[in-house]
């Protein structure tokens, strides 16, 4: 019995009449991991989210071959909705993700169409609005949450299921700096509560690094590095294109380790880089 | 030249968003405008292309007081790209959309096709011209962008977010073709950004904004020498200049910074 | 008192028809009270451009009429049917939030969820397009788009706004759509709410209607 979130076995897809964009992809997903999706534009991460959440191949269509499962379920054959109950999934546009006109109707929707109580749908509703930092808005219209909260009322809609997964899709992209990194704590927050698997896209891996725990690096189709962040980093830094997306601290390591053959620390934050080269490194004498 | 004296701005019940502001961009600076979310510098920089009229002081571009004009007036002299490109597409060809602005001006189908060809050259998507805009990458439609506002050959162009959500080797290519803008062709860059590095690495100038006012204005290495405390102002210090200041270096990137430490002796 | 959307609804289809059954007297009363009534509810600046404008629009199909050579009576009294009429939507609207009217068209008209859906999507999206227009707007008036000329060519160059518009609703409804899936919607959605349960408010606002809609019949024994 594995204790995978997400298992991709020989997975292979192509959109209707597109080219192939996932190669042969092998990679799990470990429960309870905190996961960063890494690579450059067009490298097929957005399709690889889809396919976690089981809308490709079986929503859009395409050709495929392998398999994806999902908390050891293969999504093939499956409901869409019923996948969402057990793996949650925030697109980019999250904004064309809300389909109801105040907050409490958009966090109660999900449970309402699986049938739910009304009464554990107001309790779950109201918790999930509390979980995100939103507590006591159910009656709140929409465009009066500014974007920031409504990001969040779509993490709220997607959590009141009590899904075992969190698959994100860039969702700071379109943030500022404060904005990201508090939505990253709230992340943060919520997968160490619920010890939710946490598997997101992101560019910019500074949001990430207080909090990664594995990463799986994509290039052109297939995956290059999968593994725990540091071993996956490793991997990645070893490819010149790579290599420029890997975050600036970790470039440092990196090259620093592979230079002097030394083991520096899982620096998470700028601090930690800075103390440990404090003691280990000094300016070179020119 | 874009100048600005004195200008305030808020919006009709609330609180002020901009606060007595004097500042003045000459021709072929490249300028980064910084600031905390909310601290005036999207406003700022939509005062400059009359999107928005100060509700006292006066704003110049070229010497003429803009207050009567409108964005139209001013897009053959100022050049406004929004984070946005999806917002403004609306030909079926690259080469179309970049033809619309001067096809609309109803200059020659000569001088369209010269100005068009420019534009496309100068953000590398010359071998784009008969692709249709929406199947492009994100990074190339807001190169799209940046030809679009080029193509009416500003003397000015200013930016709003326009490397957010892009991966760092896209934001790398967009800023090398701005640079190569600015110097081979002498256009004034304004760049609104809250990506330190990018302000850093290729600014010559950085205005910052807090909270409406005018806080910061001189040369990247003034800010991003470790003398200043950014939080104070709700900017970081971007992580390559916070880890070489802390031994007293200066280093571009990452592999120019491992090349000026060495090991301690003893630490093998 | 409370009323539940489906009364609502009855009521104002009622409506619809009793302005051709009941006499003027009583058209016009029902004209009042629904004054009395938008005004009650929703005194906002919108509302009263609302009613502003049905009047404008009724005072054409008056002016319209007479063109037709309609006599003064019969044009007025077309105006004041039609006025009552569209204030009988107005109230509704004002009333009764969207998603209540949605859920009793589905549950009691059996109306596929789908279309009754489509209201509350279309309400939720328009703060969106109305900021996505904004921004297009200005996107294009950065690239030379000028709002001036006579109207027709306003009303061409308007295109530049409106294609990257239209496109951008495109792809917010696939991802809508998604959304919708991923969501389960389907016939469980309406089932499972809240029933609007009849009280004694609907009973009575039933009762009168349905007096006043037999009127006809027992007006020959008063």
């Amino acid at each position: 019995m594995s204790n995978y979130a997400v298992e991709f076995k020989n997975f292979h897809y192509a959109y209707n009449g597109g080219e192939v964009v996932l190669k042969d992809i092998n990679v799990s997903v470990k429960e309870g991991s905190f996961t960063v999706l890494l690579g450059p534009s067009g490298a097929g991460k957005t399709t690889m989210c889809k396919a976690m959440a089981g809308i490709i191949p079986y929503y859009y269509g395409g050709r495929y071959a392998g398999s994806v499962e999902v908390l050891g379920e293969d999504t093939k054959g499956r409901r869409v909705s019923d996948i969402a109950m057990r793996l949650g999934l925030m697109l980019e546009d999250y904004e064309s993700q809300l389909v109801s006109l105040t907050a409490g109707e958009e966090v109660s929707f999900s449970l309402l169409n699986h049938g739910f109580p009304p009464d554990e749908v107001e309790e779950r509703m109201k918790k999930a609005l509390e979980d995100v930092g939103l507590p006591g808005r159910e009656n709140y219209q929409l465009d009066e949450l500014s974007g920031g909260q409504r990001q969040r009322l779509l993490l709220a809609s997607v959590l009141a299921v009590h899904p075992r997964v969190l698959v994100l899709d860039e969702p700071v992209s379109a943030m500022d700096p404060e904005g990201s990194v508090s939505l990253y704590k709230l992340l943060y927050k919520i997968h160490q509560k619920y010890n939710m698997t946490v598997i997101v896209v992101e560019h910019n891996l500074d949001y990430v690094l207080p909090y990664v725990t594995d990463m799986i690096v994509l290039q052109d189709g297939s995956v290059v590095a999968s593994g725990s962040f540091e071993e996956a980093a490793s991997i990645a830094y070893e490819d010149r294109e790579l290599r420029r997306i890997l975050p600036a601290l970790w470039q440092v390591k990196l090259n620093l380790e592979k230079r002097d053959g030394i083991h520096l620390g899982m620096w998470r934050k700028t601090s930690d880089a800075i103390s440990e080269l404090k003691e280990k490194y000094g300016r070179a004498e020119l | 030249m874009i100048e600005t004296r004195e200008v305030n701005f808020a919006y009709r019940r609330g609180e002020p968003v901009i606060n007595d502001i004097d500042c003045k961009i000459e021709n072929g600076e490249f300028v980064a405008l910084l600031g905390h979310n909310g601290s005036g510098k999207t406003t700022l920089s939509r005062l400059f292309m009359a999107l928005m009229h100060p509700r006292s002081g006066e704003v110049y571009v070229d010497g003429e007081n803009i207050a009567k004009k409108e964005p139209a007036d001013l897009a053959d002299r100022v050049g406004y790209v929004f984070q946005n490109p999806d917002l403004q597409i609306l030909a079926d060809t690259v080469w179309d959309e970049v033809a619309y602005g001067p096809r609309n001006k109803k200059l020659s189908e000569e001088k369209v096709r010269e100005q068009v060809e420019e534009a496309l050259a100068a953000t590398g998507l010359t071998d784009f011209a008969d692709v249709y805009p929406r199947i492009l990458s994100f990074g190339q439609k807001r190169r799209l962008g940046v030809a679009v506002a080029l193509a009416l050959k500003p003397r000015i162009l200013i930016l709003d977010e326009i490397t957010n959500g892009q991966d760092s080797l896209e934001k790398e290519q967009m800023m090398n073709y701005l640079r190569a803008i600015n110097e081979e062709q002498g256009i004034t860059i304004v760049l609104i950004t809250h990506d330190m590095n990018i302000a850093r690495l290729y600014a010559r100038r950085v205005i910052v904004l807090h909270n409406g006012n005018l806080v910061f204005d001189d040369v990247p290495e003034e800010l991003f020498n470790g003398t200043k405390d950014l939080t104070e102002w709700g900017l970081q210090q971007p992580t390559m200049a916070a880890l070489a200041a802390n031994f007293e270096l200066t280093a571009v990137n990452a592999a120019d910074f491992c090349a000026q430490l060495t090991l301690k002796a003893g630490d093998k | 008192m409370k009323v539940t959307a489906f009364t609502q609804l009855i009521t104002v289809l009622a409506v619809t028809a009793l302005v051709f059954i009941l006499p003027v007297q009583v058209v016009s009363f029902i004209l009042v009270l629904e004054l009395v009534l938008l005004l009650y509810i929703k005194h906002d600046r919108m509302t009263m451009a609302a009613i502003g404008a049905l009047t404008v629009f009724t005072g054409m199909m008056i002016l319209l009429q007479l063109l037709f050579q309609s006599t003064l009576e019969v044009a007025m009294l077309g105006g004041l049917r039609m006025l009552v009429m569209t204030m009988a939507f107005l109230c509704l609207l004002a009333a009764t939030r969207i998603q209540d009217i949605a859920q009793a068209l589905v549950e009691r008209f059996h109306m596929p969820c789908e279309y009754a859906f489509m209201l509350t999507t279309a309400l939720r999206f328009v703060p969106d397009f109305l900021t996505d227009s904004t921004a297009t707007l200005d996107a294009q008036s950065c690239r030379g788009y000028s709002n001036r000329g006579n109207v027709f060519k306003r009303l061409y160059s308007y295109l530049v706004v409106i294609k990257p518009l239209v496109m951008r609703a495109v792809a917010k409804s696939d991802t809508l759509a998604l959304s919708m899936e991923l969501k389960g919607f389907g016939a469980n959605t309406y089932k499972n709410m809240k029933k609007q349960e009849l009280g004694l408010g609907d009973y009575l606002v039933l009762t009168i209607v349905a007096i006043l809609s037999t009127y006809k019949f027992w007006i020959k024994y008063l």
